[in-house]
């Protein structure tokens, strides 16, 4: 079934001003459900704009956007939208303000109507899944909690409305190593278990290319690749033009290259590079002895 | 004379009743003019703690920190500590007091009374040391996150400061400005600037000559970048390795053996290189 689809979506920020600027310009994309897509390109290429039209933070100027079968325009479903893409926006702990971190995950499904005992289901589920186990957490109040523990229990009340399509915004920005794979494994774990669509946006190539399945890049409000990251990663200079980064294991990749060990463009993982340089030695080993022998008939040519 | 010396610093505040933070715990070690070192540790390790001492915005509730031989404690030297020591912190948007871009970076001088035509001279100066030049009458609010932080780092400069502590400057950027302000960080370094960087970003603490790592509140590991990445504490304190570390580490259990830590892209290469070719 198809989660989004956007037709021929175009927004212009400031119209008929001197400030005028044009954040999407004719963008056609469908996103299947259950898939996990990196959206990424340089600030200013109009990712959040694109995003912020997913639940009608924007209104649509021109074009279309379909999500889970409805118009974003339709102001009539503009609630349903709400509860159907959650949105975990860049520094979400900023957002916490309830007294405590239930009260705070309870905010949406409270915004649902929905019954008490599913509210409360829902408050326990989210606060487990993102690892803030109810009895321990639930009481606190969110302001004592860690920089990790905050994040995690500002994502919980997103999820808590048990979103079909999830959105993160640079759901690692600010956080130490630590907390960068704490909240990459919780994003993973959503995806499996609450929101089987995410999208998220993000500069670190090397967390898209280890968690996408495909990938989409804006560059002045227009798609310019869209793949998956073997084939948007493979597209060097389409990339460099967009103002684009490559994941580390690339840019190594083709340092090799150029040193003589030729890889291919194809990779864009640390365990892709590393599987691929020890099969090169591999190889290498096993063909001493003939290479030998080839320098051999060399020297006898000459 | 060490430019910066910390002797047992400790700082500890509190929370509500009777609950005390001990923030940092008997915290020593120096630092000599025109270093870069990076300063590193988990969230709550103590590194923004450690930051606010060397500049003065707080004073150690035991032992003592020393800024070119001047106690922190001595309340009628903060001043000459803030001039020595600047600070540039994480969010581009909360450091512009003036609309205009070399009002801005004018805004120091002017307010410790530097006569107009060397105001003129050390805006000029500032701005141009960052990169930022043309775009001195401009306004603050239409920049990049990253030329922000290059105005507010122009904003330290015109203080003619010995020590500049980046407060995780690069954190709310994205790669191109991170790339632009460690140029910046490693040019100024290169004029004799000490440089103090507080980040989580382990590719930015492996292009500095020395690492710290607190955790708790304690110093544990104080050493170069192929030092710290090869100390099996590392990930204990709650750190990653660089990324070419990390591959490094991946290819050794593939068969793979290298002579020495690698900390960067460049050395993991000629790593490989010499082994494959």
């Amino acid at each position: 079934m198809r989660a989004i689809e956007l037709k021929k979506l175009s927004y212009t920020y400031s119209k008929k001003t001197p400030f005028e600027k044009r954040a999407l310009d004719n963008v056609d994309l469908a996103i299947e459900e259950g898939e996990f897509v990196g959206l990424i390109g340089a600030t200013g290429s109009g990712k959040s704009t694109l995003i912020q039209h997913l639940n009608g933070l924007v209104k649509v100027q021109e074009g279309e956007v379909v999500v889970a079968g409805m118009s974003a325009s339709d102001k009539k479903s503009l609630k349903q939208l709400r509860f159907t893409v959650g949105m975990v926006f860049q520094y979400p702990e900023y957002q916490l303000f309830e007294e405590t971190v239930a009260r705070d995950v309870a905010f949406g499904p409270k915004n649902m109507k929905l019954e008490k005992d599913e509210i409360d289901r829902r408050v326990r589920r989210a606060l487990e899944v993102v690892g803030l186990p109810y009895d321990e957490f639930a009481e606190r109040s969110p302001f004592e909690l860690s920089g990790g523990e905050k994040r995690r229990a500002a994502i919980a009340g997103v999820i808590a409305m048990e979103p079909k399509i999830l959105v993160l915004d640079e759901p690692v920005a600010g956080l130490d190593p630590v907390g960068r794979r704490e909240v990459l494994a919780l994003v993973r774990k959503l995806h499996e278990e609450v929101s089987p669509t995410v999208i998220m946006v993000s500069h670190y190539m090397d967390d898209i290319a280890e968690m996408a399945d495909r990938i989409v890049a804006l560059k002045e409000g227009r798609v310019v690749a869209d793949g998956s990251p073997q084939e948007v990663f493979g597209e060097r200079e389409k990339l460099a033009q967009a103002g684009l980064a490559l994941p580390s294991a690339a840019r190594i990749a083709d340092k090799l290259t150029e040193r003589g060990i030729e890889l291919p463009r194809t990779i864009v993982t640390p365990a892709a590079l590393a599987d691929a340089l020890a099969e090169i030695k591999a190889k290498r080993a096993a063909n001493e002895p003939a290479a030998q022998d080839g320098e051999r008939e060399d020297g006898e040519n000459v | 004379m060490p430019q910066i010396e910390l002797n047992n610093a400790s700082y500890s505040y509190r929370v509500g009743e009777g609950q005390t933070v001990r923030a940092l715990r008997g915290v020593s070690f120096s630092v000599e003019k025109g270093e870069f070192v990076a300063l590193t540790g988990m969230n709550g390790s103590g590194k923004s703690t450690l930051a606010k001492l060397l500049n003065g915005l707080f004073t150690p509730s035991a032992g003592d920190v020393l800024i070119e031989g001047i106690n922190t404690r001595d309340e009628e030297r903060t001043f000459d500590i803030r001039r020595k020591a600047g600070m540039v912190f994480q969010n581009p948007d909360n450091q512009m007091v003036a609309t205009v871009i070399e009002d801005d970076v004018a805004f120091g001088p002017e307010n410790v009374g530097i006569p107009r035509e060397e105001i003129v001279e050390r805006v000029d100066w500032a701005l141009e040391a960052v990169g930022m030049s043309e775009f001195r009458k401009r306004s603050a609010s239409k920049l990049s996150g990253g030329q922000k932080q290059r105005v507010a780092i122009a904003g330290v400069l015109a203080m003619k400061p010995d020590i500049i502590i980046f407060d995780e400057s690069t954190s709310m950027l994205d790669p191109e400005g991170r790339a632009e302000i460690m140029e910046v960080a490693k040019k100024l370094n290169a004029t004799g600037i000490t440089v103090i960087s507080i980040t989580h970003n382990m590719d930015e603490a492996a292009q500095a000559d020395r690492i710290i790592v607190l955790r708790k509140g304690r110093l544990v590991l104080d050493g170069t970048p192929k030092e710290v990445f090869a100390s099996p504490e590392v990930e204990a304190c709650g750190l990653a390795l660089p990324p070419a570390t990390e591959l490094a580490r991946m290819l050794t259990e593939r068969g793979f053996a290298f002579s020495e830590t690698v900390t960067d892209e460049d050395g993991l290469v000629e790593g490989i290189c010499a082994q494959l070719n």
